[in-house]
């Protein structure tokens, strides 16, 4: 069976722009606190869900609405909300993380398809028997903490299906387990689905360059013409025994479109493009690539071809293929 | 990095922008932008309480600075000489065509801050949600100045060809968030 | 609501002291938990690695003479499960954990089918931010969750108000533990892979500092875990805890001398010291941060403790 390509729409014209260039699923959001991605601007209001599961299914692509926060004590509404109306919008399947979404989903809305965000962390046979026994878990997106190999022996362990993220913004932390930005910010993406939070970044330009700041921490510094990455808490430079540098990661973005015949051949069922925040035209380009790419594999294509395929891709930024090799630990 | 687009400015926009004043650029922008609520009300659903924020847009290759205020069909749009001491609630400066490539979708919410190109200082959620609000608009140039016909065509078309050029100036990785 | 809870039922508050974070040696680990036996006002002790399970064959040896030392010194010791398994050894180490015959705290969901019909507790790495998830576990069996360090002080009322039963418990004394990694850092900081780290992280017996380019003293690394630089102070009043329906306040261990840390907490919860002296003894100590306490105010995390 062919890899499904699971692709990024922060908006309706992304949506639109991802359908066109080829992709097999798309996954977007609510513009509200129920998504991992509530940045200002951003997401769909049901109306406009409900539109773009119309396009999409008219051209054969599936909607997946990811629902990835943990729902605010006493406030479940929000969430609850979500659910009915992705139900409602027609979507193919929903992203859950929170044990009390999860819960409710399962029992309220049955025949909704669930997927396990990658919010959820779910890394063990154990863990992921665990929710696909309790609430009937159909797919897993996989933490980033994985190598190539231990992805084929999980997958080897487990019956639900898996899907891993091939490109975009990496997460050196394990997603869903990561309060940096709240200790610095008071807003994480556990708590209201940011990182890093817009609002609190600032730029000051001094003598030494040009300093970024996330209320008040200095994340990086700049001298002119260096290039600035978006100044995310983990990807920030920092002084730790007597070194100055890029103590968490750099700031590089995951690429693994080098491993996808090795992640097929682990077992793997979709390939996941990061970036809801991207624009229509970049979402675009990049699907279209990967599309190819799955295309010629599935063809028997060799890897050169699929490196070429690629190759516009890797132009300009930094890239990783982050823990899907083990040195990268 | 203003000099690299210093020579690739449409003659059209030089022209509209060099006598501040001389045309009534303000007054104009300010229809458009209503206008163009009027027709795409969702743009500015989307955009929320950012609409009553004041965005100050300085083109680092002109002479003029813009004032905006992007409330829906009380939008306002005011055009300033520059080094008029200005507050606003967030300023980007940077070329021209960088700042226009903020409309077409060249450069994303994210690339904006990779570029270092543009400068940003203020309330920069309001500038990323004025970003990500006009990104879902499918918006041209032609609608940002306000030209409509054949004008509208010859500006969209020497913005465009501009942007390629910009274009080369970013891209790059972004920040991880995920789902 | 809250208040006719609080009346009724004015236990004594527990202090736990939770599970220590860094890669301290079994000898250091010894030396520590026999003063925590015999002079530690602590009712509940955990033990176990939470953080890397590179580390746990160093330690496993000393666990269970730990156990009796501390048991026979009257403490209710709990076995806490390490946060991010992966490997087979990994998940093998917390489900026999978890079947150990002690009471277990889970911090991971793996351990949960293994726990689940009997009593365990659910630790700060679990994901419990709405009376929903803890009701969840609490119907699997949790008698007590640590909830998690970022979690809003209005979330925690609202959740401990919806269930009485199950005792709450906050993160109170110590560097937060705010994120994990696949990756390790002190390896990376050392030019090494997290294969072959050759246990730096042994080095920093309190985390290594990460300060900002501007020297503002911001983080701590512990191997795969990042923690603040500052130090966690949350020093309620016994009313403000009767409020918030939480029953146990968690100490984090450090190299300080977290007998007199306990026997100041003590003093506070009893009321026989106020919030005012705690803090003052508490900065007098050798802390590796500065005191903070936003999580607890409706702020970021970082926010510093107001001494008034």
């Amino acid at each position: 069976m062919s890899l499904e390509l699971v692709c990024p729409a922060g908006t309706p014209s992304a949506l639109r722009a991802a359908v066109e260039a080829g992709a097999h699923s798309v996954y977007c959001g609510f513009r509200d606190e129920t998504n991992a991605r509530n940045f200002p601007g951003l997401n769909f209001s049901p109306d406009e869900l409900v539109e773009g599961v119309r396009f999409a299914h008219a051209h054969g692509t599936k909607v997946l609405v990811a629902i990835n926060t943990f729902a605010k004590a006493g406030a479940m509404d929000a969430w609850k909300a979500a659910l009915a109306n992705a139900e409602k919008a027609g979507a193919d399947a929903v992203i859950l993380a929170d044990l009390a979404v999860l819960d409710h989903a399962a029992t309220h809305h049955p025949n909704l398809r669930l997927h396990l965000s990658v919010q959820a962390a779910a890394a063990t046979p154990e863990a992921i028997a665990f929710y696909a026994d309790t609430f009937g878990v159909k797919r897993i997106v996989m933490p980033r903490v994985l190598s190539v190999e231990e992805i084929a022996k999980l997958n080897a362990a487990i019956n639900v299906e898996t899907e891993a993220f091939v490109f975009g913004g990496l997460c050196p932390m394990t997603e869903g387990r990561c309060s940096l930005s709240s200790y610095a910010t008071g807003k994480s993406p556990n708590l209201t689905g940011v990182c890093s939070p817009p609002e609190h970044v600032a730029y000051t330009e001094d003598k030494n360059g040009t300093a970024t700041r996330l209320n008040g921490f200095t994340i990086d510094r700049f001298g002119a013409g260096e290039q600035a990455g978006y100044p995310t808490l983990c990807k920030g430079r920092f002084v730790a025994g007597g070194k100055t540098f890029y103590l968490f990661e750099d700031p590089v973005s995951l690429n693994a479109a080098s491993l996808i015949a090795a992640l097929a051949k682990a077992g793997v069922t979709a390939l996941k493009i990061e970036g809801r925040q991207r624009g229509k035209g970049y979402v675009a380009e990049v699907v279209r690539t990967f599309r190819a790419a799955v295309e010629a594999i599935d063809a028997g294509g060799t890897e050169v071809e699929v490196g070429r395929l690629l190759s516009g891709l890797v132009e300009g930024g930094r890239q990783t293929s982050g823990a899907y090799k083990k040195t990268w630990r | 990095m203003a000099e690299h687009f210093r020579g690739e400015l449409p003659r059209f926009l030089r022209i509209l922008a060099a006598p501040a004043g001389f045309l009534p650029l303000g007054p104009a922008l300010t229809m458009a932008v209503r206008r163009f609520a009027r027709r795409k009300p969702a743009v500015f659903d989307r955009l929320g309480e950012y609409g009553k924020c004041s965005f100050l847009i300085e083109p680092s290759d002109l002479d003029v600075s813009f004032l905006m205020v992007p409330d829906g069909v009380r939008a306002e749009v005011k055009c300033l000489r520059r080094r008029a001491s200005q507050t606003a609630d967030v300023t980007v400066r940077g070329p021209l065509l960088v700042l226009l490539g903020l409309l077409d979708g060249t450069f994303d919410g994210d690339a904006l801050f990779f570029n270092r190109a543009i400068s940003v200082s203020g309330r920069t959620d309001a500038l990323v949600a004025l970003r990500n609000s006009i990104e879902d608009a499918e918006l041209t140039p032609a609608d940002f100045v306000g030209a409509t016909g054949s004008l509208g065509k010859l500006v969209d078309r020497s913005v465009i060809g501009g942007l390629g050029l910009a274009r080369r100036f970013t891209g790059s990785p972004i920040p991880g968030e995920p789902s | 609501m809250l208040d006719t809870k609080k009346s009724t039922n004015m236990t004594k508050t527990g202090l736990t002291l939770g599970p220590v974070l860094f890669n301290w040696s079994p000898d250091r680990l010894r030396d520590f938990y026999a003063r925590i036996a015999d002079e530690a006002d602590v009712d509940r002790v955990h033990l176990g690695e939470v953080v890397c399970g590179k580390r746990q064959p160093f330690t496993d040896g000393v666990w269970p003479e730990l156990i009796e030392r501390l048991q026979a010194a009257g403490k209710q010791v709990v076995l806490s499960t390490l946060a991010l398994p992966y490997n087979p050894r990994e998940r093998n180490a917390v489900i026999d954990f978890c079947k150990a015959g002690e009471l277990a705290e889970i911090n991971d969901l793996t351990a949960l089918p293994t726990v689940a019909g009997k009593p365990f507790l659910v630790g700060p790495f679990v994901n419990v931010y709405n009376e929903g998830a803890a009701r969840f576990l609490a119907g699997r069996g949790a008698t007590g969750i640590c909830l998690p360090v970022e979690l809003p002080i209005a979330s925690v009322a609202v959740i401990a108000a919806a269930l009485p039963e199950v005792e709450f418990e906050l993160f109170a004394f110590g560097r937060l533990p705010l994120a994990l990694s696949g990756r390790c850092y002190h390896a990376r900081l050392h030019g090494l892979h997290k294969d072959g780290c050759q246990f730096v992280c042994d080095r920093d017996p309190d985390g290594l500092p990460v300060d900002t380019l501007d020297g503002q003293r911001f983080l701590a690394i512990n191997g795969i875990q990042t923690l603040s630089s500052g130090v966690e102070a949350f020093c309620p009043t016994p009313e403000d805890l009767a409020k918030l329906g939480v029953r146990r306040l968690r100490l984090s261990p450090h190299t300080v001398d977290m007998v007199a840390v306990s026997r100041l907490y003590r003093a506070l919860l009893d009321g026989r010291a106020s919030r005012t002296e705690t803090l003052a003894a508490l900065k007098a100590l050798d802390l590796p941060g500065e005191l903070v306490d936003g999580f607890t105010r409706g702020q970021p995390g970082s926010a510093r403790v107001e001494m008034a």
